[in-house]
């Protein structure tokens, strides 16, 4: 990491606040070890046997990238799960994201759900997301992901959600260093400061029904099998690429042309932010790789001007703006979320009466 | 050259791509232009785009639109929905779109032929809707509305007459059923006509289309097959492989 990020400090060694945190939370988190895998096998036998009735046993997520791809994988060839994927069409999909999702699907003959999400609603919402001015750009895509997968959790029965999230890749991040995408009240604020037509299909979860469905309730357990083994993203990449001729598009999260722009254009011009830190980082913390080569790979630029020049017209064309009103709306002034109405308050309060009630057992 | 195989884009009244079953039960499919984009890198033989409803609406085609999408749009594209006359196709052909598909107006061969004469027969393709009634193939207009006495082998040598260099044949009873092309209608039809036959309405997976080749069908075509998958229809825009269709042409589609 640099100091570029506020909420970012070193120690005397140089070691920052977020990778300190991390290598605490490593033995707690994964398990690249036989034990992990005893605790793996153990949770999934407990969930066929209590899924034995439903239509399937887990739900998994299938965005075209390759840690989702991989939880099929493994899934499938180790367990023999019944398992529905769902995938959610935010209109940004990348010929190889499809691609992948294809070759598994057919492949591992797994049922795949797609929630496509109307055009015109997602575009307004994200034009209004750039006018907005706020930070998690990302948030109208994940949130639909995450509406999406209740409504069909709920429609199926399904109590299992096994995710691609994996802190072999994934440890590092910013405290405070995001917004929360499931805060439908926020998403809804910045619409209506915002947008321009109604929102009259798109898949959102209310914040008292989120936290309801996922914090009190719990109707869905989301689990993260990939640390339970000694995932190695580069590893499990080459594998998909010969099991099932797995298109590789690069780097990291590129299904989506938006999150390519988001990642590579955006955050950059706007936070200074380069978001290969944090993963990069992240394999320092996972010990797949040395901090001098990091700093090599950081060296390569994370686009070239004639890259960030096409992406920056594909993404104004889709919009429907120009390229200089895109360029424009990249430079607006930073605005906080909670400029708009929002419901952290009780996510806060959610968490501390959480705390509560934990320590009491 | 190899038979193309052709995916189907349907677009109802608000530009939305959707699916239809049996000519109803639409299905929503997603923004047409991201779905051209991943056709194009797919190298695609051949896309048709067809608005559903342009005719009963009595809207004339939308021209904007169309250049818009033809000039996103690498591989060959023909256009149907709402084109009555060549002062109706003029600007269509002029916005970049190869081929003109008429669905109502193919019944008028005056039009037909005027058509075939300005643009050439092979920007002039017919399709040709029917639903089985009584035991008996009828021709149907206006998405299955309007119910002929004609049938459409004579319906196709007729549309061959005036001029059509291409007749798309469309089973309405198999439109989204994914199980299949009926065979005997495809070989009825091209055995009748010179002109190249397009079998459309049935097919969901590779095997089907190998099977519209042998009843004699000289391309094929399919919405399904190419942007659903699965037991549960997902939506997910697909295009067999290079590798994929030489299966299908020489072992007749052993791969599904």
């Amino acid at each position: 990491m640099d100091n570029s990020n506020p909420g970012v400090t070193f120690d005397d060694s140089g070691q920052c606040t977020c990778c300190r945190d991390a290598l605490a939370r490593k033995p707690h988190e994964w398990w690249p070890t036989n034990e992990g895998r005893i605790r793996l096998n153990s949770t999934i036998e407990r969930i066929k046997r209590e899924m034995a009735d439903r239509p399937y046993d887990v739900i998994i997520g299938l965005s075209g990238g390759v840690d989702s791809a991989y939880v099929a994988h493994m899934l499938r060839r180790d367990f023999a799960l019944r398992i529905l994927a769902i995938h959610v069409d935010g209109g940004w999909n990348t010929e190889a994201a499809v691609r992948n999702i294809e070759l598994l699907v057919r492949k591992l003959d797994i049922d795949l759900h797609t929630h496509v999400v109307e055009w015109h609603e997602m575009r307004d919402l994200q034009l209004a997301y750039l006018k907005a001015s706020v930070l998690n750009q990302d948030a109208p895509q994940d949130h639909a992901f995450f509406s999406a997968l209740y409504r069909l959790a709920h429609k199926y029965g399904q109590r299992y959600f096994l995710g691609g999230m994996n802190f072999s890749s994934e440890s590092v991040y910013i405290p405070e260093g995001g917004y929360p995408a499931m805060d439908a009240r926020n998403l809804r604020a910045i619409h209506r400061a915002h947008g321009s037509i109604a929102l009259q299909t798109f898949p959102t979860l209310g914040s008292l029904e989120y936290l309801w469905l996922a914090r009190i309730r719990k109707q869905i357990q989301i689990l993260k099998p990939l640390n339970y083994l000694p995932y190695d993203k580069e590893a499990a990449k080459r594998e998909l690429l010969e099991t099932y001729g797995f298109v590789d598009y690069g780097s990291k999260h590129q299904e989506s042309r938006f999150t390519k722009f988001y990642q590579e254009i955006y955050l950059p011009a706007r936070y200074g932010f380069d978001k290969r830190r944090l993963h990069l980082s992240a394999l320092i913390v996972s010990g797949q790789m040395t901090r001098d080569e990091a700093l090599q790979e950081l060296k390569v630029p994370l686009t070239t001007q004639e890259q960030a020049a096409r992406d920056k017209r594909f993404v104004a064309k889709k919009l429907g703006i120009t390229v200089s009103e895109l360029e424009r709306l990249i430079t607006l002034p930073v605005v906080p979320h909670e400029r708009f109405a929002n419901n952290q308050t009780l996510y806060r309060i959610n968490q501390r009466f959480r705390k509560i009630v934990g320590s009491r057992r | 050259m190899r038979p193309r195989i052709i995916p189907v884009l349907l677009l109802d009244s608000r530009k939305r791509l959707v699916k239809t079953r049996r000519f109803s039960e639409e299905v929503y499919i997603g923004d047409p232009f991201n779905v051209i984009r991943i056709f194009n890198e797919k190298e695609v033989d051949e896309v048709c785009v067809l608005d559903i409803n342009a005719s009963i609406e009595e809207r004339p085609p939308d021209v904007g639109f169309l250049a818009e999408l033809a000039s996103e749009c690498f591989m060959p594209l023909s256009y149907g929905g709402g084109i009555k006359s060549v002062a109706d196709a003029t600007p269509i052909f002029a916005a970049g779109v190869e081929k003109v598909v008429l669905g109502r107006a193919s019944n008028d061969p005056v039009a037909v032929r005027a058509l075939a004469d300005s643009f050439g027969s092979q920007a002039v393709a017919a399709c040709i809707d029917c639903r089985r009634i009584h035991n008996d193939w009828r021709v149907v207009f206006d998405r299955g509305r309007a119910v002929t006495s004609r049938d459409p082998v004579a319906q196709a040598s007729a549309v061959e007459q005036a001029g059509a260099g291409e007749i798309i044949l469309q089973n309405i009873d198999r439109d989204g059923e994914r199980t299949g092309y009926d065979v005997n209608l495809v070989r009825a039809v091209s055995g009748a006509v010179n002109v190249p036959v397009v079998a459309l309405g049935g097919a969901g997976q590779l095997s089907h289309l190998a099977e519209g080749l042998r009843a004699g069908a000289s391309a094929v075509a399919s919405g399904s097959a190419f942007v659903f998958i699965g037991r549960l229809r997902a939506v997910l825009i697909t295009y067999p492989s290079p590798h994929n269709v030489k299966e299908i042409f020489t072992n007749g589609g052993a791969v599904s």
